[in-house]
């Protein structure tokens, strides 16, 4: 008999129909889109979805600085003024005018006239104090507070009138009026009664009633789901218009579905389930997207160069790390400068982001354009240089196994510990742990949970850590915690109470006053003094920072992308949807 | 039959206990907690207020005490993330994984066994072949790959929702049409969740089916005269099923710790997605609250594979009554 | 079909054991021009009689597209050190099924991974196994007090999520840890994980069993419990058990990869099936790239092989289907 046997004949036939569904599956042509009609002038009403993959902590933005909440607040609050996130001016929001006193110590401002709550309540000037005075109450325990203290003193308002404020600052602040934008104006009369009775910090939780939360931005809550979505309505009273003369915003609704799952966001995207997403895209997405985008359903955009960049840095807090023999070497500047000069960042660039990254020496990016310095100390890619630094400090391979010790065979061997699940981190560390083995310099890579790594680097229980630090703010005056030695996020050795080191010292001279000069030009300067001064020393070793890119759906109109966060809905009272 | 459902239910309120005072331990044990989600830029001063805030700073074995306490009052503590009482968060999640536990189980079992019947009692030929094939194929494949490529499916053919329980376009409409959307949103979740299963039902039964199929008794029943198809339903299956009542509690138990990828991807806002967030959030009464959750399922599925059993088996049945 | 099974398997494990000698690349080495490059395509002829690559040069790294050298012929080696290969320092390595985002190559990170992944996936499956056998033995035989003793704490062991424990024990172990211990540390968490689902298809199968015309005779000839439980009732469950077994095996697989997602998992160096799969894991490459799911293949291979060993022989004593 020449039949083939049975269970042969059975796994042909499975290959076989895997393989037909693997041919329908790639060469399934999809439904074209409709076209898209480029109008001239926005078209009013529709909805747009989009994703997120992390939900509001709160409804108060006072109470949790995390970023979905912090988008939360932009889609349903308004501020004094708002920092625009693509040019990064200062542009009338709620305060319509104002004059500032030559000490840059008072400000006053004279608020819009005719902006109602949403519930239909005047909005005055009696909203702004109260904001204020319970944003620094500190049983209130806001944790916008603090960072909106210039001179560490909280700002005092007055209102001589229900259409003007009267602000005064502890100090002269570099930032100035921009520091208005970091906080939402919340209304007195709905929360009024929670702060006198003790409560306010429990105050518009997320379990709150859609139609309790308040607001002057562009749309109103309509419901929230747990874990599923939410939903915003266009807000009937909000006071702007369009450059067409249309009141905004334009949508009508706006959902917000929370996918988890960064793989399965992008393909909710292509199928056209949703039609934006929150988070850039990764390199390895590139080539789906661009596909789609040939076949009409997506658009790829580009919002520029990232305003952060990869780091590495080593603990080198003197207290915790005393009985730890590599410090002898670590706290030398020429050893991390040789590590800084052993990373070839163009090779970095490539393999970690597929190109699409620049190479950095310090925290301040060409994404951060009103900040960055190019005169920056650069180390080249260098691996003789960097072997000679080394020699310098007394660290040579003696004993022939690759490694480089001191002469008292102490290794440069540290573990370096990195964000799990993130591919350009996995491939960051692969990349660095290469190079660094050229000038035997050995890393063990430590992959670790989110919570868990936060711990670790919290307590300075690591050799070093990879990953790439978020500033929430551009403005330098608004991120000292990081660059004052007394500072808690000062990364590689937090909260000193004296500067461990002399170029600390110089660096929160120079911080102080750069935060309390009030001549743009100057601040700048000083500025590039201390972004010189700390590539210098190199503490935290920058590598690159990727150029973002995001991805829409074709008939999202009106995307203006900036590099800050949310990138695409921070302008979400003018996006429009496409159509007849 | 009594006693032994209370015996049951008592042991089920035990479990419960233990499960989420471990789980309430293990995540307090465990690196971090909730104020690492604000991550490492964050003023210290306010990690410090938001860690007294929850009662991180206490004793472990103190907090588990004043939790028990409010326990026992039907009090399960507030959830850090969400800020609200657990208590309804979890059980609106539990019902959500409920009507997906209970669909992909029904598809499972229906199919699992049904194919495993089949390629038990043919052991030749080519379908039989093809079905096992795709059965081990099912089995090893990761079940993140497994939901993502339904996902991807779905996507590009656009013949079903690509995750979600509702759609966006259903903020207002009627009763009739978002138990149809989430009927429509519930078929790729539980065939992800499904196929897996119904591929080890179909293994287990399968072998199960091939034994029994060759037990004396059945070689007499031929020999008298039955019919074929009494033979494979009367005779046989009620035997080749007791090993799989015998883990269908377990399955129905490990739908939830197996659920939590499914509704990762597909978003499905389920008890498995939550209590994977609550853990890596370091939520710890949300973590508790669903792994009792977890344990009441379980102890449910144990309890229903007993009584399938039973039903299989006579003199199970005796042992039960007794 | 038994021996096709054995023949796989074989194969499979002479690939394990001669992966030093069969993998053309070292299985860490990154080739940092080649990221996803797709298989290196043999030529014949076209200038040189001999087999032949040709070097791939990057036209868009971002587009994943690569361009053939056709000017530069570089020819394969044949038992230098191992099988099959080419220079890999000459910029055209022989990459079989391409290589991944790090520019590793997949089929040499294939043959060694089937060292680790089967090694801890084959232990844990027959540690699993064993325990789960005579609990569930020991249960079923008993009946009584201990039968419901060892039920709950099967119950309470599947209920409680492996990803506690893990998390657990992360936070008590130090930052790295050696492979040795990793690999002794994951087999006791899988055996431990495991056993619940042996035990109870043991117990549903032991307690019929043991009431049967045989046990009772070999009980009233003096047999004692242990030998009756081994001689007897276990080999009866013998068929359910090797088929549990070629269950456990898979999920044990992929199992890995999620502890190592939690931390537990291998050092970076040690390349494993589970982890080389979440480079699939974006599934809209997989049209371009399907050779991404080697790993998945090479599961089902081992699956399929295990499955065909363990199915009880075609031929029943009297045929059941016309």
């Amino acid at each position: 008999m020449t039949r083939l046997s049975p269970r042969f004949t059975g796994v042909l036939v499975t290959i076989s129909v895997l393989a037909v569904i693997a041919l329908v599956v790639r060469g399934c042509p999809s439904p074209d889109s409709a076209a898209t009609t480029a109008t001239a002038k926005p078209r009013r009403g529709g909805q747009l979805v989009a994703s997120a993959r992390g939900v509001p902590r709160t409804f108060n933005r006072l109470m949790a600085g995390d970023q979905p909440s912090d988008m939360f607040a932009m889609l349903t609050q308004g501020s004094l003024v708002r920092v625009n996130r693509s040019t990064f001016e200062v542009e009338p929001w709620l305060a319509e005018k104002w004059e500032s006193s030559a000490d840059g110590l008072t400000h006053t401002l004279h608020l819009r006239g005719g902006i109602t709550w949403s519930d239909g309540t005047p909005f005055t000037s009696a909203d702004v104090l109260f904001t204020l005075q319970a944003m620094y109450d500190p049983k209130v325990q806001s944790v916008v507070a603090s960072s909106v203290m210039p001179g560490g003193k909280p700002i005092q308002a007055t209102a001589p009138d229900a259409a003007t404020v009267v602000l005064t600052y502890g100090q002269a602040s570099g930032s100035g009026i921009s520091l208005l934008d970091m906080f939402p104006i919340l209304p007195k009369h709905k929360l009024e009664g929670a702060y006198k009775a003790g409560t306010f910090p429990q105050a518009w939780t997320t379990a709150t009633a859609p139609s309790e939360i308040v607001g002057t931005g562009p749309f109103v809550l309509r419901e929230f789901k747990p874990g599923e979505r939410l939903v915003f309505d266009r807000n009937p009273t909000y006071w702007r218009t369009g450059v067409d003369g249309q009141k905004l915003p334009y949508l009508d609704r706006l959902v917000l579905q929370f996918i988890p799952e960064q793989n399965a966001e992008l393909l909710a995207l292509q199928a056209g389930t949703t039609d934006l997403t929150q988070s850039e895209l990764r390199a390895d997405d590139y080539v789906p997207v661009r596909r789609a985008e040939e076949e009409g359903k997506l658009k790829l955009i580009q919002g520029g160069v990232g305003p952060d960049a990869d780091a590495l840095w080593f603990c080198m807090n003197p207290e915790i790390k005393k009985g730890d023999r590599r410090q002898a070497f670590v706290q030398k500047r020429e050893f991390r400068q040789a590590l800084s000069h052993a990373v070839d960042r163009e090779e970095f660039a490539q393999t970690v982001f597929l190109g699409e990254a620049v190479p950095v020496w310090g925290p301040i990016t060409p994404g951060n354009k009103p900040w960055f310095s190019p005169n920056v100390p650069r180390y080249p890619h260098d691996v003789t240089r960097a072997r000679e630094l080394l020699k310098s400090i007394g660290l040579d391979d003696r004993n022939g196994n690759g490694v480089v010790e001191t002469a008292d065979g102490v290794e440069a061997r540290f573990t370096v510990m990195t964000q799990r699940g993130n591919s350009s981190y996995e491939r960051g560390i692969a990349v660095l742990r290469e190079q660094a083995a050229k000038i035997g310099v050995a890393f063990d890579a430590a992959p670790l949970e989110y919570p868990t790594m936060i711990e670790r680097l919290l307590a300075c229980q690591y050799d070093a850590v990879y990953m790439r630090p978020y500033f929430s703010n551009l403005d330098p005056a608004n991120n000292m915690d990081f660059w004052l030695s007394s500072g808690s996020t000062h990364f590689w050795n937090m909260s000193q109470k004296t500067p461990a080191t002399e170029w600390e010292t110089r660096i929160d001279t120079v911080m102080r006053e750069q935060a309390a000069t009030l001549d743009p030009e100057r601040r700048r300067e000083l500025f590039n003094d201390a972004q010189r001064i700390l590539a210098e020393n190199v503490p935290v070793l920058y590598f690159v920072a990727p150029r973002l890119y995001f991805a829409h759906s074709t008939r999202t109109m009106g995307v203006v992308p900036s590099v800050m966060r949310p990138p695409i809905l921070w302008n979400a009272d003018s996006l429009s949807v496409a159509g007849p | 039959m009594a006693r032994f459902l209370i015996r049951r239910l008592a042991f089920a309120l035990v479990l419960l206990l233990c499960t989420s005072s471990a789980a309430l331990f293990l995540t307090r044990l465990a690196p971090g907690d909730v104020t690492s989600q604000l991550g490492p830029f964050v003023p210290r001063a306010e990690i410090e207020a938001a860690r007294s805030r929850f009662g991180l700073d206490r004793n472990p074995v103190v907090q588990w005490g004043s939790w028990l306490s409010r326990a026992v009052r039907l009090d399960f503590g507030d959830s850090f993330l969400y800020n609200r009482p657990v208590g309804p968060l979890v059980v609106r999640a539990a019902g959500n994984t409920a009507v997906l536990a209970v669909s992909a189980l029904i598809v499972s079992t229906f199919v699992g066994i049904g194919l495993g019947i089949f390629t038990g009692t043919h052991r030749t030929g080519w379908l039989s072949a093809f079905v096992r094939g795709m059965s081990v194929m099912c089995i090893s494949v990761p079940p993140l790959l497994m939901s993502l490529m339904l996902v991807f499916i779905a996507a590009r053919t656009r013949w079903l929702p690509t995750g979600g329980m509702l759609s966006a376009g259903t903020v207002d409409a009627s009763w009739t049409t978002a138990t149809v959307d989430v009927a429509w949103h519930l078929v790729l979740p539980t065939l992800a969740l499904a196929l897996p299963i119904a591929a080890a039902f179909e293994r287990l039964q399968s072998q199960s089916m091939s034994e029994a199929v060759r037990q004396p008794f059945l070689l007499a029943a031929i020999a008298r005269g039955v019919p074929r198809r009494e033979l494979v339903w009367r005779h046989a299956w009620p035997v080749s099923i007791r090993p799989i009542c015998g883990v269908y509690g377990l399955v129905i138990g490990s739908l939830l710790s197996g659920s939590f990828i499914v509704e990762f991807v597909t978003a499905w806002p389920g008890i498995g997605r939550l209590m994977y967030e609550a853990l890596r959030a370091r939520d710890i009464y949300l973590v508790s609250a669903c792994a009792a959750a977890g344990a009441g399922f379980l102890a449910f599925g144990t309890l229903l594979g007993d009584l399938l059993l039973a039903v299989a088996d006579p003199r199970v049945r005796e042992e039960i009554e007794a | 079909m038994r021996i096709a099974g054995a023949v796989l398997l074989g194969l499979i494990l002479l690939a394990a054991c001669a992966a030093p000698w069969l993998a053309p690349n070292p299985p860490n080495r990154r080739f940092a021009d080649l990221l996803s490059a797709p298989p290196t395509r043999i030529h014949v002829g076209d200038g040189s009689p001999a087999p032949h690559l040709h070097p791939l040069r990057i036209v868009s790294r971002l587009e994943r597209r690569f361009d053939e050298d056709r000017a530069t012929h570089v020819p394969l080696r044949w038992f230098s050190g191992v099988l099959v290969s080419a220079d890999p320092d000459s910029g055209a390595p022989l990459l079989l099924l391409g290589s991944d985002a790090f520019g590793r190559d997949r089929f040499s990170r294939l043959l060694y991974g089937s060292r680790a992944t089967l090694a801890l996936a084959v232990l844990a499956t027959l540690l699993a196994t064993a325990v789960g056998a005579l609990v569930g033995g020991v249960a079923g035989y008993a009946g009584g007090r201990l039968d419901t003793f060892l039920s709950r704490v099967s119950e309470f062991v599947v209920v409680l999520p492996a990803i506690y424990v893990a998390l657990a024990l992360r936070a008590v172990m130090p930052l790295v840890l050696p492979g040795s211990t990793i690999f002794v540390l994951l087999l006791t968490i899988f055996a431990l994980l495991g056993w619940p689902m042996v035990a109870r298809g043991v117990r549903a199968i032991v307690l019929v069993e043991r009431d049967r015309e045989y046990a009772m005779a070999a009980r009233a000839a003096g047999a004692s419990p242990t030998r009756l439980l081994t001689r007897h009732l276990l080999p009866a469950a013998r068929g359910y058990l090797s088929t549990q077994a070629s269950l456990l095996l898979p999920a044990f697989i992929l199992a890995e990869s999620t502890m190592s997602y939690v931390g537990l998992g291998f050092p970076d160096s040690t390349p494993t099936w589970g982890t080389m799969l979440q480079d699939a894991s974006n599934v809209a490459l997989l049209g371009d790239a399907p050779w991404a799911l080697a790993p998945a293949a090479a599961i089902f291979m081992v699956v399929l092989g295990v499955n065909l060993l363990v199915q009880s022989t075609g031929h029943a004593p009297v045929q059941l289907e016309r």
